[in-house]
């Protein structure tokens, strides 16, 4: 028998059993199309989110005032010191050579008022380079002027939400905002951001640095944000930075420093870790495709007993039976991997539908993976009976013993 | 018929064909089983986080510095032009169902007791700390009842603490040195371990306006409220912003309720639990496809069977009942298989790694038989309904 004889046959075999074959086929592509859309799932998820930290911007060093001394403890990310990150230690990091862009920042919150409007938001207060370091864009108008580090001027760039909030019908800029009882110049309006990770922009007032710890009357700096040229340069930056900022704290190393990488890295493997779980419990239905498969298999065997005998009369040899089972039950999963694929790519594009702003798409190793899985389901499972029905005996076989 | 005579009719059927009926039985089991799982360990993360929430007792509410309306951090715990003093906290302690206060300011600093350095959290608090986070003392005492205004520089360590900065020796009396102040060392605190990843072990309480001078801060982060049983957490909360409205003028702090958080948290965790019962949920459906297609192939198996019962007087309907009850005994024993295999699995999971937090979920135990009985009549009602309108006469002849 050569091999288009045997697919033909199998094909065959599957079309006497349309109904039976066609349950097979479905159990099949459910336990493919619920692998591919809850990897599509997983994977977008990890991407949205490496996405969203990489949009803080590349090549990022976050400095925060304070340290832990517990390893793996997570690090002081909010809370006072005694010695606090000052403007001016910001001011001597511009002198390492391997930062393209440092931003500091002070955050607090404050009443803000426009004409008769009040609310109380976050102030955050930075410079010009926060522009570059947060890939952030301006709308209108724009972002805070290039000045001096400790420049007080009275003007800020507000988000989406506060301009809708505050100026509703009237154009924001070059009105006056109050925040608590200081006046400020509006120059600027943040493009819509979304939620960013950590901070909304669109509900936030950016000031000056210097503008920002007077009105809170603060000296302490929330964080240091600072961007590094090139990855290697990132290395030596943060060893630079600890050495600066140890040497003007009097010897005392007291700073954290975070890298952008390394927190990128946590979130990329917890979430790979979930996907993966949630695809094996998918996977498990797969295994139940298979027991159908084995089962089916097994009854076809049976009631074919008197096929196989006849076969096996005119001459076919044990391996010839086994691969004319196999090969059915290979058809039944192929045909069941490619209907789940397409199932699940119909289940995706729904989800696309339905939520536009979550992009979800099956990386293509994911996809060929599900087919290849369950192909090799309905392999295994089919062996066990493909084996029983090779060594049937041919005489037995004959008279329906 | 007798509905006995049906259901020994049925399971004849089913061991009769003792491999194929175990095979279909497994598909269910395996599917079962995996709701099962999965379940128990959604009940079980659920109990966790609650537990690691109430550890601190259930009638507490926050207030924070700031009114801000999105979630998340508020730029006021860091700075604001409001703040909320200690003045405000020894006020709300005099409201009636109010059983004791504590203002929070959390910090960074090095600690030093004699050559021994470390560099780790501060809390700034007031001595009812012990009552309102329900943490013992394991020798000394805690913080002093001073006023709010002079306190005395003493200091309470966390259990880890003590064991990094003074070893086996008694710490009791002993000085150390936060940041350029001196402390004296009143008491340790008991072993708590980590909480939502705080480590309160590592960590020294001092008294709060200490801490706001050693930070050189005006306004604490937090005051946490405990109110007695008595009172309804609404009038307290009305209470409290009553009270602090009048002191400031304007509603600008926000209060959190511990009610409020685990209400929050329990929905949350209970639409975690339901997702993953949903997943499990997949290979059921697959597994009733099985029960489905198995039942199928039977009918047409058995049409001379069929005819010769319709031909000695069996009507429609007891055929019917006939192959609906064996559909339904095999997802029903499929059922109870996977409830204990997936109950095995669980305990063993208990017993070897009690990290992992499992707890039996009791209706979706009961939910999950259900569902495989239901599946049953779901999945056997076609084919039952194809072997009662076969035409006896046909059915005879079909051999």
């Amino acid at each position: 028998m050569q091999l288009r004889d045997t697919l033909v046959q199998a094909a065959k075999a599957v079309k006497t059993q349309p109904l039976r074959s066609g349950l097979i086929v479905l159990a099949m592509s459910i336990g493919v199309a619920a692998v591919c859309v809850l990897t599509a799932l997983g994977d977008s998820a990890r991407q949205y989110v490496v996405n969203e930290f990489e949009a803080l911007g590349t090549h990022l060093l976050i400095v925060l005032p304070g340290r832990n001394e517990t390893t793996g403890g997570h690090p002081p990310v909010f809370g006072e010191t005694p010695r606090d990150l000052t403007l001016d230690d910001a001011g001597a990091l511009l002198k390492i050579r391997h930062i393209a862009a440092m931003a500091p920042v002070a955050v607090g919150s404050a009443p803000i008022s426009a004409g008769r409007l009040e609310r109380e938001t976050n102030i955050m207060g930075s410079t010009h380079a926060l522009l570059r370091v947060r890939h952030l864009s301006v709308e209108q108008g724009r972002f805070l002027p290039e000045s001096a580090i400790d420049s007080e001027m009275p003007v800020c760039v507000i988000g989406r939400t506060i301009r809708e909030e505050l100026f509703a019908r009237r154009p924001a800029i070059g009105q006056w905002l109050r925040i608590n009882d200081r006046r400020f110049r509006v120059i600027g309006v943040l493009a819509a951001e979304g939620q960013s990770i950590g901070v909304g922009f669109d509900e936030l007032v950016i000031v000056p640095v210097a503008a920002a710890m007077a009105l809170f009357d603060s000296h302490s700096l929330f964080r240091i944000l600072i961007e590094t040229p090139s990855d290697s340069a990132m290395r030596k930056a943060q060893a630079e930075v600890r050495q600066l900022i140890q040497m003007r704290h009097e010897g005392e190393d007291d700073i954290t420093i975070i890298t952008q990488d390394s927190v990128v890295g946590t979130f990329d493997k917890i979430l790979g870790a979930l996907t993966l779980t949630v695809t094996g419990i998918a996977a498990v239905s797969l295994t139940v495709a298979g027991v159908l498969v084995m089962n089916v298999m097994l009854v076809s065997v049976s009631q074919r007993t008197a096929e196989i005998g006849l076969l096996k009369a005119l001459g076919a040899t044990r391996n010839q039976v086994l691969g004319l089972f196999l090969s059915e039950a290979a058809l039944l999963s192929c045909a069941g991997a490619l209907l789940g694929a397409i199932i699940g790519q119909l289940g995706l594009v729904i989800l696309a539908w339905a939520y536009p702003e979550f992009p979800v798409s099956l990386p293509v190793w994911a996809w060929l993976a599900a087919v290849w899985v369950a192909l090799a389901t309905g392999l295994i499972f089919g062996v066990l009976p493909a084996r029983k029905a090779a060594k049937l005996d041919p005489v037995n076989a004959l008279s329906r013993r | 018929m007798f509905w006995q005579d049906s259901a020994k009719f049925a399971l004849r059927s089913i061991v009769s064909h003792k491999q194929r009926s175990l095979l279909t039985a497994l598909g269910l089991i395996i599917g079962i089983a995996a709701v099962v799982i999965l379940t128990s360990i959604g009940r079980g993360v659920h109990h966790f986080v609650l537990g690691e929430f109430t550890q601190f007792g259930t009638r507490l509410i926050a207030v924070y510095p700031g009114k801000t309306t999105t979630f998340g951090l508020s730029g006021a715990t860091i700075s604001t032009v409001r703040p909320l003093s200690q003045d405000d906290a020894a006020s709300l302690a005099g409201i009636e169902q109010i059983e004791a206060v504590v203002p929070v300011v959390q910090g960074n600093a090095l600690v030093e007791a004699g050559q021994r350095q470390r560099r780790t959290t501060i809390l700034g608090v007031g001595p009812a700390v012990p009552q309102v986070w329900k943490i013992d003392l394991e020798i000394g005492r805690f913080l002093p009842d001073d006023s709010f205004n002079s306190p005395r520089a003493f200091a309470v360590l966390g259990s880890k603490m003590r064991k990094e900065l003074f070893g086996s020796t008694n710490p009791l009396g002993q000085r150390i040195r936060i940041g350029n102040d001196r402390f004296r060392v009143a008491g340790v605190m008991q072993t708590k371990g980590q909480i939502l990843g705080f480590d309160l072990d590592d960590t020294v309480y001092i008294p709060a306006g200490k801490a706001l001078e050693l930070f050189d801060r005006q306004g604490v982060m937090e005051i946490d409220v405990l109110y007695s049983d008595q009172a309804r957490a609404e009038d307290v909360e009305r209470a409290i912003k009553r009270r602090l409205i009048m002191r400031h003028g304007s509603e600008d702090f926000t209060l959190i309720s511990q009610n409020q958080m685990l209400e929050k948290m329990d929905s949350v965790l209970n639409v975690l639990t339901m997702a993953v019962a949903a997943l499990g949920s997949i290979s059921l459906l697959v597994g009733s496809v099985g029960i489905l297609t198995v039942m199928s192939i039977a009918v047409s198996e058995r049409v001379t069977e069929i005819g010769l019962l319709r031909a000695i007087g069996a009507d429609k309907s007891t055929i019917f009942r006939l192959f609906l009850g064996e559909a339904v005994l095999l997802s029903a024993a499929g059922g109870v298989g996977g409830l204990v295999l997936g109950i095995a699995l669980v305990v063993l999971a208990g017993l070897f790694v009690p990290a992992l937090p499992v707890q039996l979920a009791g209706s979706y135990l009961l939910g999950a038989f259900f569902v495989s009985v239901f599946i049953g009549i779901a999945t056997g009602v076609v084919p039952a309904i194809k072997a009662a309108n076969l035409n006896p006469l046909q059915a005879l002849r079909a051999e």
